[in-house]
């Protein structure tokens, strides 16, 4: 859990932080400031989330699908992601294409595999951008509210509010009871090659931690469910009174048209040009 | 803060309970038999008894956990504020009754405070949820709390929210199960306070499970003793309750400091209606003409003198820094008066190093820094710059307020956490260089929360797991030696968590030992104790003192300090304010309200009374008032009130 | 709420359910964020990271009810794992929902009796070959989709079979031994009948909780996933074969087959929840959770 600064090199074990994660934690959800789409109904943006999500499949245009990406591209800065998301995504989407590419090529695949291939990474980058754009720079309770009015369980809004609460918590726990085993227990006195036998002691510890983490988040967990039944919860939960009232504050204004309307004006118009293109 | 006993006429009952018994299923014996017991409105009512006199339950039967999610044999009727609790359901309930319970932590269920405050009413349908929180916000005087995460509240603030939760339904009842159990001194004091509040200001009844009887005596209003099986003995005023010394001892409930010695020192200081004092404001109000009669100035004045003469010599006291109202700020002996702190630590320094010359430290911290990162991503300090040694045959207490270091300095020693800057060395290793498990030969760590330390199938497992993962073989004796020690032989098969809070010490406690330290680390190791394991523990300690080369505690509880500690470092952000002996702390209230720590009572109380020194325990005190009255003449406590 | 006693584990109270879904839900969430963490090794398409540690939820399944088990799971991994990480990935989020909570659902009905060490090792690899092989489809499924006429294109399929082929072995004996077989065994005899009171619960009888139905639903449950895969995978091969040699542009007929075989996935996951919620109709109570 210890955050150590470049004075020395940090071990496995200490970059495993419970601060990183809670700092990661509250950037994630309170970090962000006000981004351009952020400002619309929850609603609105899983709707447009979900025609970036689909189309793109079924489009065989790649001018069309480069117009696309243009759109969610701009958007996905304007959410300002972090980098490392990026990173991870552009590793991933590349390296996936690029063993495909290999692979197809031991079997007598060319330009053309190529070529597909492209279509491919680019539908995929469309994809994957749009959730980016839209439910990075979402507060996860609204997004959790938005899933809530268009049919998610209460179960699942309850549990990202409940994810909020616990997880330092649980983190900060998971990371002592480490600390007890390897307080009381012997790491190897070999490395072994390539360091194996470490790896193999903490691929072990990482499990059996989880053995007292259980019985402890069993024991907690027990409170828990009466205090919601104190609280009303395992009533409200069918209560479609509730919901509304919860959901109240959900209002589609005048922008959230504006943007949809803009949207579909951007889009019509990408098809058009790409009509001219047919490849 | 006071609450003296007001006779208030016209009250009407507002709890009934009429000859409940309970058994939970599957249990031998009933946890409640026959219980009678009538609450008026606007009491503020203490529930006592010893374990397993089924207070918990009796709670739980007022806001209807008991029958109706707890099923079980149940009979009798509770009548709250006019609704059967039988015919209602738990959430109906709650509108009536709010419930704190003793893990307050995990009835917490959102993030923030606010969103805590407005799940139950919005749960309900009620259309203004969020002014119904809002009012239980004002109602707490909490609203700089509004919008924080509930995890990075201290313990305090997370109860306080807890009971602000169940406030929002604006019940008339409110049950707080053992409130300072779970929460350092100073936040203890904090939610009684909001609690009279409640009762004052709005006419809420309290009823609180306690064994602290220094609160009780503080805060409420009248007892309600509980006998081993669920039986009512006795519901009293407050002061006739703990007046009752024998009774309550021999039920292992120990009554305030000041009451016990009262009690000692004299069977004749009762005043005329069988009652000794119970706060120390009586005590002193029954001392202060016998005081005056010795020619001392009066108290108020110098009280006025102390104050300037702290503030004058002590450079780091916070301008305006409040004085709280303790009998201890009341009155200093000039032997006493607070000596500037540089001055102190540098004597106090001198005469260790000649005890100590020639003598290699222990444990060697040298400008150690050490934090953690903050949420932007800056590094924030918890430690700057600690310069400390320990040697041989030391009983260390670290003290200070919620932040002030103590966690991480002992986690710099046992190695599980490295300094950013400077060293830490633990017998001639230097910790950024080992690993902890190989530290562990030298140095065991007891955690503040036990359940964190029980990884093994039953407690006697955890006991051996350290010699087993060195593959030591014929462990068999000394397992079994310290299983007795600890008392632990009986439950040796049980799992850890399922133990009572005393058994749970006490297992880790064997855990450390098992390890055959040379050096052991606790961090509060007598956090949520009652007082008879409390004074358990401090014997154990003890025990560890013989096997133990150096032992590190740090804690809240003044009174470990005051029996056990031969060293106290006082820690204030980061930084050591002042390393002295036990019995010196003591006399430098402004230090210790500073780090938001209470004395013991015993220790305000001779205080109050210039004793030559501070006396730590009502032993000491009793001794040392005799002593006074056969230099000074008799006192005639008898002669009082 | 009033409870009627509550023995094995088809009958629990809401309450207890709730318990179990908020159980499965922290421990797998925040196992999934603790996986994000450690580091990976890929060396080509050779994986080897950890996975995920699937015998978590599994635990709860085969200790208590394994529907609430399985859905508490997947809305931590959807929470912990991605949404409070700003890493919600919409669409793909549901598929992976579908295929874990089956993985798991069918898995944990499997275990008749907890203490019965083949049990638990059949049901670990159940587990993950459920989930990996689900996966697989939606993979292949998504290629072929995204791809136009993928069968036009040389050397493509057969890439992608090989290494969606190769990846599902690798995870079933990699991931398959290591994060679900090992744990599972250590860990669910141990936690037998020592979790269960800190929940206010009694372990479940093994014997009680098992009668034809319960074993030969999940069992049918498996062989119609694996028929189905199996379908798929044959006629991708085939049509894949003809396309390689006639280079025919309109041959894409075979998508076809992927959509059936979601399809059919999707009914019998449907189709399985159904006949959980139909036998437990006779209790009117605790049907909150779904």
């Amino acid at each position: 859990m210890e955050y150590t600064n470049s004075a020395h090199k940090p071990s496995f074990w200490e970059k495993f932080s419970v601060e990183r994660i809670k700092v990661e934690l509250l950037r994630t959800a309170y970090g962000q400031s006000m981004t351009f789409l952020s400002r619309f109904d929850p609603r609105i943006m899983i709707a447009w989330y979900s025609f970036f999500a689909i189309v793109p499949w079924f489009i065989h245009n790649k001018a069309v699908l480069l117009g696309l990406l243009l759109a969610v591209a701009v958007l996905t800065y304007s959410s300002k992601p972090s980098v490392l998301v990026l990173i991870v995504l552009a590793i991933g989407l590349i390296s996936d294409a690029a063993y495909m590419l290999i692979v197809s090529l031991m079997f007598g695949g060319g330009l053309a595999a190529a070529w597909a291939l492209s279509t491919l990474t680019l539908k995929l980058l469309v994809i994957t951008l749009a959730s980016i754009a839209v439910f990075s720079s979402m507060d996860p309770e609204r997004l959790s509210d938005g899933l809530l009015s268009i049919g998610a369980p209460a179960q699942f809004s309850f549990g990202v509010a409940y994810g909020f609460r616990m997880l330092p918590i649980l983190i900060e726990e998971y990371n002592n009871i480490l600390y007890s085993y390897r307080l009381r227990g012997k790491s190897p006195d070999k490395k072994g090659f390539l360091g194996w036998r470490m790896l193999v002691y903490s691929f072990k510890l990482s499990v059996v931690a989880f053995y007292p983490l259980i019985l402890n988040t069993a024991k907690r967990t027990r409170t828990t469910v009466e205090a919601l039944e104190i609280k009303g919860f395992t009533y409200a939960m069918h209560d479609p009174k509730v919901k509304k009232l919860k959901l109240s504050y959900l209002k589609i204004r005048r922008r959230d048209i504006v943007f949809l309307a803009l949207s579909a004006l951007y889009i019509a118009a990408v098809f058009y040009v790409g009509s001219f293109f047919d490849a | 803060m006071t609450s003296s006993v007001q006779a208030e006429h016209n009250q009407s009952i507002i709890i009934d309970v009429q000859d409940v018994s309970f058994r939970y299923p599957g249990a031998e014996s009933n946890s409640l038999s026959e219980v009678n017991l009538q609450i008026k409105r606007g009491d503020f009512v203490a529930i006592i008894g010893s374990n397993g006199s089924g207070k918990s339950t009796l709670c739980k039967c007022l806001n209807g956990l008991i029958p109706t999610y707890y099923t079980g044999d149940f009979a009798g009727k509770v009548v709250v504020n006019g609704v059967d609790t039988s015919q209602a359901s738990i959430a109906e309930l709650s509108k009536h009754v709010a419930y704190v319970f003793q893990d307050f932590e995990n009835q917490l269920v959102r993030p923030t405070v606010f969103d805590e405050l407005a799940f139950a009413p919005l749960n309900f349908g009620y259309e203004d949820y969020k002014e119904r929180a809002l009012q239980a916000l004002h109602m707490l005087d909490m609203a700089e709390l509004k919008q924080r995460w509930i995890w990075q509240l201290s313990g305090g603030q997370k109860h306080m929210t807890a009971l602000a939760a169940a406030m929002a339904l604006d019940p008339e009842i409110i049950i707080v199960d053992e409130p300072v159990a779970q929460l350092d001194p100073a936040h203890a004091k904090l939610i009684y306070d909001k609690l009279a509040l409640l009762n004052e200001r709005h006419g809420k009844t309290i009823i609180v499970i306690e064994h602290h009887t220094e609160f009780i005596a503080d805060y409420c209003k009248s007892v309600v003793l509980l006998d081993r099986g669920g039986k009512v003995r006795w519901t009293r005023p407050t002061q006739q309750a703990l007046s009752s010394v024998a009774e309550l001892t021999e039920l292992h409930i120990q009554p305030p400091q000041v009451t016990q010695a009262f009690a000692a020192l004299h069977a004749d200081s009762r005043s005329g209606n069988g009652l000794y004092p119970v706060t120390i404001e009586q005590a002193v109000e029954q001392l202060q003409p016998l005081l005056a009669h010795r020619g001392h100035r009066p108290m108020s004045e110098q009280h006025q003198d102390h104050d300037e003469r702290h503030t004058a010599h002590l450079p780091y006291q916070d301008n305006g820094a409040q004085l709280t109202a303790h009998a201890s700020c009341l009155d200093h002996d000039e032997r006493h008066q607070a000596r500037p702190l540089h001055p102190s630590t540098n004597e106090s320094a001198q005469r260790d190093n000649q005890s100590r010359a020639g003598r290699e430290p222990l444990v060697h911290v040298e400008a150690a820094t050490s934090g953690y990162q903050s949420i932007e991503r800056n590094m924030s300090p918890t430690l700057k710059g600690i310069d400390l040694a320990i040697y041989p045959g030391e009983r260390v207490a670290l003290i200070g307020n919620n932040g002030a270091g103590k966690s991480t300095l002992l986690r710099l020693i046992a190695g599980i956490r490295k300094p950013w800057s400077g060293a830490v060395t633990v017998c001639g290793q230097d910790t950024r260089k080992v690993t902890p498990e190989q530290l562990s030969d030298v140095v065991s760590f007891i955690f503040q929360n036990p359940e964190e330390m029980f990884i093994a199938d039953h407690i006697r497992a955890d006991i051996e797991f350290f010699l087993k993962a060195r593959k030591q073989s014929n462990t068999e004796p000394f397992i079994e030696h310290i299983l007795q020690t600890f008392h632990l032989t009986e439950l040796q098969q049980r799992d850890g968590r399922l133990l009572s809070g005393g058994q749970q010490r006490r297992a880790t406690l064997a855990i450390g030992m098992a390890m055959k330290p040379t050096i052991m680390l606790l961090d509060e190791p007598t956090a949520s104790l009652d007082i008879v394991s409390r004074r358990e523990m401090t014997q154990l300690f003890d025990e560890l003192q013989d096997h133990v080369q150096a032992i590190i505690v740090a804690t809240h509880d003044m009174q470990l300090v005051a029996d056990w500690a031969t060293r106290v470092i006082v820690m204030h952000e980061g930084t050591i304010i002042m390393d002295t002996t036990s019995a010196d702390v003591f006399q430098h209230p402004q230090l210790l309200d500073k780090a938001a720590l209470v004395p013991p009572q015993i220790v305000q109380l001779s205080h109050a009374l210039k004793l030559p020194s501070a006396a730590l325990s009502v032993n000491q005190f009793v001794e040392q008032f005799r002593d006074k009255e056969e230099q000074d003449g008799i006192y005639q406590l008898s002669a009082q009130a | 709420m009033s409870l009627s006693p509550l023995r094995n584990r088809l009958e629990l109270t809401s309450q207890q359910k709730l318990m179990i879904f908020i159980l499965s839900m922290s421990l797998y969430g925040i196992s999934n964020m603790i996986t994000e963490l450690l580091p990976e090794f890929r060396v080509g398409p050779v994986e080897l990271k950890v996975e995920y540690f699937i015998f978590i939820p599994l635990i709860f399944a085969i200790l208590f009810n394994s529907l609430y088990a399985a859905i508490g799971a997947s809305v931590g991994e959807m929470i912990f794992g991605e949404l409070l990480l700003g890493q919600f990935g919409g669409i793909s989020e549901l598929e992976k929902f579908i295929q874990f909570s089956l993985a798991v659902f069918v898995a944990g009905m499997l275990v008749r009796d907890p203490r019965n060490k083949r049990q638990l090792a059949v049901a670990a690899y159940v587990a993950i070959g459920i989930d990996q092989l689900l996966g697989t489809i939606v993979d292949i499924a998504k290629v072929y989709i995204g791809i136009e006429d993928l069968e036009a294109v040389p050397g493509l399929p057969q890439s992608i079979l090989a290494i969606e082929g190769f990846s599902f072995l690798n995870a079933m004996v990699v991931s398959g031994t290591l994060f679900a077989l090992l744990p599972t065994l250590y860990l669910v005899p141990r936690l037998y009948g020592k979790v269960e009171p800190l929940l206010g619960m009694k372990p479940r009888d093994g014997r009680a909780a098992s009668s034809i139905k319960d074993f030969v639903t999940p069992r049918f449950i498996i062989l119609a996933i694996v028929l189905a895969f199996v379908a798929a995978a044959a006629e991708f091969l085939a049509e894949s074969d003809n396309a390689f040699f006639s280079w025919e542009w309109e041959a894409d007929f075979g998508s076809g087959a992927f959509w059936i075989s979601l399809a059919i996935s999707i009914i019998v996951f449907i189709a399985a929840i159904a006949v959980i919620r139909a036998r437990k109709k006779q209790k009117p109570k605790g049907e909150s959770l779904s």
